[in-house]
């Protein structure tokens, strides 16, 4: 076996139950083991696996099952508190897309912004500039505001930027929701052809028929810790014993 | 933490898959290759930019992004970066010249005395505020793209440092008028000025910024504190203690220190060692602990925003 491009160790994250407790100066700097915790509780807990090059990954959990934010530990945009992420590839996440468009600046400045944020030289999206328009379809908008592009609009220009990037990892969160139908078919399309160029793809969604179509392989998630881990088939039918239809 | 050094980004090879769909190609002959490429991720060939590339990248995108929101949101654009001081300025100079004649507290000529140091107070204080706002401001982008947490605060600095760079032409205006000429043996303290400016605020933000996401009050503290520190400074005035206790004491606010280093450009006899010594021994404290706050603090700002 290859080495595995996703690897995920005994991870454990917790978050605070009651979100506006007031901390003290003191906990910052408390260590771990004395600082107290009375009101935390595990999101997720000694989850571990490994993602070869080239699977595809689906997480099926009911809601505040940690899917979400599994997705963002194996993104890196949230730190675990037990445990270890090693993500050796690029990655390109899908992950609140529109998050780094700027209101006030132009579609034209936003698609360089956002596709530089994601590591790209200026000379690439110069190249890429006009296919990354032609997908999103706002040709006419390129130097209108970003805020003033329907919410559709936006996720296109958003979508069109981060599957342009030719990271081999391609993480996925719900995105796939908004848009139109066409819209969307095209983004299927873009994610097929992105898999079959050999890409791994780790994929949280709500829609079962977006997991099987893309998905081999499937990772239950329930109660903060990773029940089952094998084919999306398999995963769905463990989702459905314990949670029925 | 994963090594994430220098990202590597190997050709993508298409590799055999279990299909549901028949819609992807399940080619055989690609196992060999992709082992070839992934048994040793470390040693594929690194992007050209690599981690400090990417760092500056990032960091040079969001600081122009800050500037490029605020000139093409405002019709006056650039002026605004001036006409701020100079208004500032203007109201300093009526109030302490004709209507609390200044009686050696200052130097002549007064207008420029004072911006010499206005200026650099007008950023300084702007990144403390700022630094409140950091994470909270891009939660969005900080959720959604993993790029080294301290660009959140340094590209504040850049930002704003850029803005008190280029108003630096008003100080420029004044000192033709009055005809007063900067002093060549001082100037050349300017740089260590900005070192020591820019070595303050990043250790103060960094302490700042990830304690503000868990404290709210902190916007509101660090705003009646820097009023409270803009009169303790040497901003308006430049004060001499005979008391040596006094002297000392007055030297331990960090600000001091930079400050006369920027009026000594024009004004050498007002800078006293002492203060430059203490403000640099006190900004590296400073900032030693804005390191260890920064980093012990990243992972709970990460869950709170």
């Amino acid at each position: 076996m290859a080495a595995p491009v996703i690897s995920v160790q005994d991870v454990g994250i917790r978050f605070k139950r009651n979100r506006q407790r007031s901390r003290s100066f003191k906990d910052l700097f408390a260590d771990r083991e004395r600082r107290a915790a009375p009101d935390t509780f595990w999101a997720l807990r000694h989850v571990s696996f490994d993602v070869q090059p080239g699977e595809a990954i689906g997480v099926v959990g009911r809601n505040g099952q940690g899917k979400s934010t599994l997705l963002k530990l194996v993104a890196e945009v949230m730190l675990p508190d037990e445990g270890a992420v090693n993500v050796r590839r690029g990655v390109a996440p899908l992950i609140e897309i529109t998050g780094g468009f700027v209101d006030d600046l132009s579609v034209r400045d936003n698609v360089y912004l956002s596709a530089g944020l994601h590591g790209k030289r200026k000379a690439q999206i110069d190249a890429e500039f006009d296919e990354i328009i032609e997908f999103a379809e706002l040709k006419d908008f390129v130097n209108t505001p970003y805020k003033h592009l329907s919410s559709g609009m936006k996720v296109r220009a958003a979508f069109s930027v981060v599957s342009r990037m030719d990271e081999p990892i391609l993480l996925v969160d719900e995105v796939l929701a908004v848009g139109d139908r066409a819209f969307r078919n095209k983004c299927y399309a873009r994610i097929e052809q992105m898999l079959a160029e050999g890409r791994t793809l780790f994929f949280v969604s709500h829609n079962d028929g977006d997991l099987k179509r893309f998905c081999s392989r499937g990772l239950y998630l329930d109660k903060g810790a990773l029940q089952f881990d094998g084919g999306i088939d398999e995963a769905f039918q463990r989702y459905t014993a314990d949670y029925g239809k | 933490m994963a090594p994430r050094g220098a990202p590597d980004r190997p050709p993508l090879e298409p590799t055999p898959r279990l299909d549901v769909t028949s819609a992807r190609p399940t080619a055989t002959n690609g196992t060999p290759l992709t082992a070839a490429v992934t048994a040793s991720p470390s040693l594929a060939p690194s992007k050209p930019t690599g981690y400090w590339g990417r760092y500056r990248h990032a960091l040079w995108l969001l600081t122009t992004r800050d500037l490029k929101v605020r000139y093409t949101t405002s019709a006056l654009g650039y002026l605004w970066s001036i006409i701020d001081p100079l208004l500032m300025a203007a109201i300093y100079w009526v109030v302490f010249t004709f209507v609390f004649p200044h009686r050696g507290a200052g130097k002549e000529p007064y207008i420029v005395f004072m911006l010499i140091a206005l200026l650099p107070w007008t950023w300084f204080s702007g990144n403390i505020s700022d630094a409140t706002r950091a994470f909270r401001q891009e939660a969005k982008l900080i959720r959604s793209v993993k790029i080294p947490r301290s660009i959140w605060v340094l590209r504040q600095i850049c930002s704003k440092g850029i803005e008190f760079l280029i108003s630096l032409p008003v100080i420029a205006f004044f000192a033709l008028i009055t005809l007063k000429a900067p002093v060549l043996e001082t100037v050349v303290y300017l740089p260590l000025a900005l070192v020591l400016q820019v070595v303050l605020t990043v250790g103060l933000n960094f302490i700042i910024a990830p304690l503000s996401v868990f404290l709210r009050d902190l916007e509101r503290i660090v705003k009646l504190v820097t009023r409270l520190l803009f009169y303790a400074a040497p901003v308006l005035y430049s004060l001499r203690f005979g008391n040596p206790v006094l002297h000392f004491l007055y030297g331990l606010d960090p600000v001091v220190g930079f400050l006369e280093l920027y009026r000594a450009c024009f004004f050498p006899d007002v800078l006293d060692w002492l203060y430059v010594l203490q403000s640099a021994i006190t900004s590296l404290i400073l900032f030693a602990i804005g390191a260890v706050v920064f980093r012990r603090s990243v992972p709970r700002v990460l869950k709170e925003i």
